[in-house]
């Protein structure tokens, strides 16, 4: 096995007394999906924004290909080869697709606005927004602008790519639509972290699914392994009974 | 937008080239038209081409600040008063030339502005605002009780007595084109799309790699040295610099009501904000009592109507623009721009 792309070590973030992550630690490896699930609350984007650094942890390491970069900022994270979505999208609304890509690849991948011009366009090409380069994102529908948060997430030219809920509100046909993308940008050596509720996706669209409870990581391994393990349903609903029921005692 | 339309025919040619040629030459005829103003026009529309030119610049300085890097600053006038004073202790203590003046007004405020961008970038927001406001009171107070600037008395700059008005017109002209050239320039560079990108969503600029800092830094070194350029012009139309009218808000005042007023974030909107607000005030010289409730009036019934400005609303529900600054398809891909415009459809 190749090393990791990227290893989370033993994260923990808390907002005051209230405890989000306690103790989350896995590996992301070379060329691979790795879906993210659990409740809301679990901690899912919380740790996005750590790895992103957005959010600084309490405790724990982030190492990307062999370093440990814990402490560099968003900028020099995203410089590096972050690229992600956010679950509601964050275009630059007054700025065409084809300009809100063009951010992304001359400030997360560092080209000239000239060089970069073609591969951005062959991106929003791949990612369905082809004929409409020159839209104001403003002006897009929902799936379009799902759309085009991942095509600048692509445009900073990523290594690792973490997707935050890109098909929360979208139809059956455009999840698969999605799904399909995520795919050829995992193939095309891209290692994708993927946060998701829709269960298709994370079965059929991932190679590993981890689960997240309680702000620790419960159980990793093959989708159907994970979905089939019961440990799925008790976080969605067992634990969610207990709690209330603890509570109330 | 007028450029799609030019791609229809010349659809392998990188579009719009043709209309950006248009545009540039019916720029430059009402360019020449409004230096030869002094040859046609009364000495009072010359006087307040001066003015309207002038504050332009002001404005379009303002707004590259807060329309497109989020900084709303207060203390711009720190600037305005840097170039008077530096005009008249250049040319009346010092008895050098007035060109002098403009490099030793911009060297000073670019140090200026670098050493109190340490304190004031610490602050966002509004403090920022504040931040910037204290800064310039401070600067009042200092210049009000340092004997080498005389004081309070302040300075008659007698140099400006011997300069022509046409002289003075087109040198206003010079800098009111000048500031509006480089904010293009500057929107158009690798710096513009950092702070478009800033000015629509700085949190996910940021995610995409966006140098929040260095980028605000650029703009405020820029904006101050060429508003402290513009104050030496300015004060050569004045002619008397004292520190309470030098670094006085109303300079800032005056800023903030041409750049929302015309459109933040635009370049076309200081332009009309700052033909609005001279022409406004000049016939509100005959009501010297309400004038300034006369113009607070004026400026909440835009706000109100418009929040956007004048240019926001031109651009929003019309797609119009002149100076765009918008990127262009690289040339392979000319024909999808094509598709794109019909589809949008917009009146032009």
């Amino acid at each position: 096995m190749d090393a990791p792309v990227l290893s989370i070590e033993d994260l923990a973030s808390a907002f005051g007394s209230n405890r989000v992550l306690t103790s989350v630690g896995f590996e992301l490896r070379e060329r691979e999906t790795l879906g993210v699930i659990g409740p809301n609350g679990a901690g899912k984007t919380v740790m996005l924004n750590i790895i992103t650094g957005i959010l600084s942890p309490d405790r724990g390491r982030i190492v990307f290909l062999g370093r440990d970069i814990s402490r560099k900022s968003v900028v020099d994270r995203a410089r590096m080869g972050f690229g992600r979505t956010f679950q509601i999208p964050r275009s630059f609304e007054n700025m065409t697709a084809y300009e809100n890509s063009l951010v992304g690849a001359v400030f997360g991948a560092g080209r000239t606005e000239k060089s970069a011009g073609t591969g951005v366009c062959e991106i929003l090409d791949l990612i369905g927004l082809g004929g409409k380069k020159l839209d104001p994102a403003g002006k897009l529908g929902l799936l379009d602008r799902k759309r085009l948060e991942i095509g600048v997430a692509l445009a900073s030219n990523p290594r690792v790519l973490l997707l935050d809920e890109v098909a929360g509100g979208l139809t059956e046909s455009e999840i698969t639509e999605i799904m399909g993308i995520v795919r050829r940008v995992k193939d095309s050596g891209v290692s994708v972290i993927w946060i998701e509720h829709v269960m298709q996706t994370m079965l059929h669209g991932t190679d590993r699914v981890m689960l997240l409870n309680e702000g620790r990581n419960v159980i990793c391994g093959l989708p159907e392994e994970v979905m089939s393990s019961g440990e799925v349903e008790d976080a969605y609903l067992g634990s969610g009974i207990h709690a209330r029921t603890e509570r109330r005692g | 937008m007028l450029q799609t339309r030019s791609s229809d025919h010349a659809p392998m040619i990188a579009p719009g080239h043709r209309v950006f040629g248009i545009k540039i030459g019916s720029a430059a005829v009402v360019v020449i038209v409004l230096a030869l103003l002094p040859l046609y026009a009364s000495e009072y529309a010359v006087s307040v081409g001066i003015l309207i030119f002038l504050y332009m610049s002001l404005g379009q300085m303002w707004n590259l600040l807060a329309g497109y890097s989020g900084l709303v600053s207060l203390g711009q006038q720190i600037f305005v008063g840097i170039g008077g004073y530096t005009l008249a202790m250049v040319t009346q203590a010092y008895q050098l030339s007035i060109a002098l003046s403009f490099f030793i007004a911009a060297g000073i405020s670019v140090v200026f502005a670098f050493i109190v961008s340490f304190p004031i970038f610490k602050m966002s927001g509004v403090y920022f605002t504040v931040g910037t406001w204290i800064v310039s009171e401070a600067m009042l107070v200092f210049f009000r009780n340092w004997e080498f600037v005389k004081y309070d008395a302040g300075y008659n700059i007698t140099v400006a007595y011997r300069i022509s008005m046409p002289a003075l017109y087109l040198g206003s002209l010079a800098v009111g084109v000048g500031s509006v050239v480089l904010v293009f320039l500057i929107l158009r560079s690798k710096l513009g799309l950092a702070l478009m990108a800033i000015r629509d969503n700085e949190g996910a600029a940021e995610t995409r790699g966006v140098r929040l800092y260095r980028t605000k830094l650029a703009c405020f070194l820029i904006s101050s040295v060429y508003t402290a350029i513009t104050g030496v012009v300015l004060y050569l139309n004045i002619t008397y610099v004292k520190p309470g009218a030098a670094f006085g808000i109303d300079w800032t005042v005056c800023m903030v009501f041409i750049a929302v007023i015309g459109g933040l974030g635009t370049i076309e909107g200081p332009i009309i904000g700052a033909v609005i607000y001279v022409i406004l005030r000049q016939y509100l010289y005959n009501f010297p009592g309400i004038s300034m409730i006369i113009l607070g009036v004026v400026a909440v019934a835009i706000i109100m109507l418009a929040p956007a400005g004048i240019m926001g609303v031109l651009r929003n529900k019309f797609g119009f623009t002149f100076f765009s600054v918008g990127r262009q398809l690289p040339a392979g891909f000319g024909s999808i721009r094509k598709k794109a415009a019909g589809r949008r459809g917009r009146p032009s």
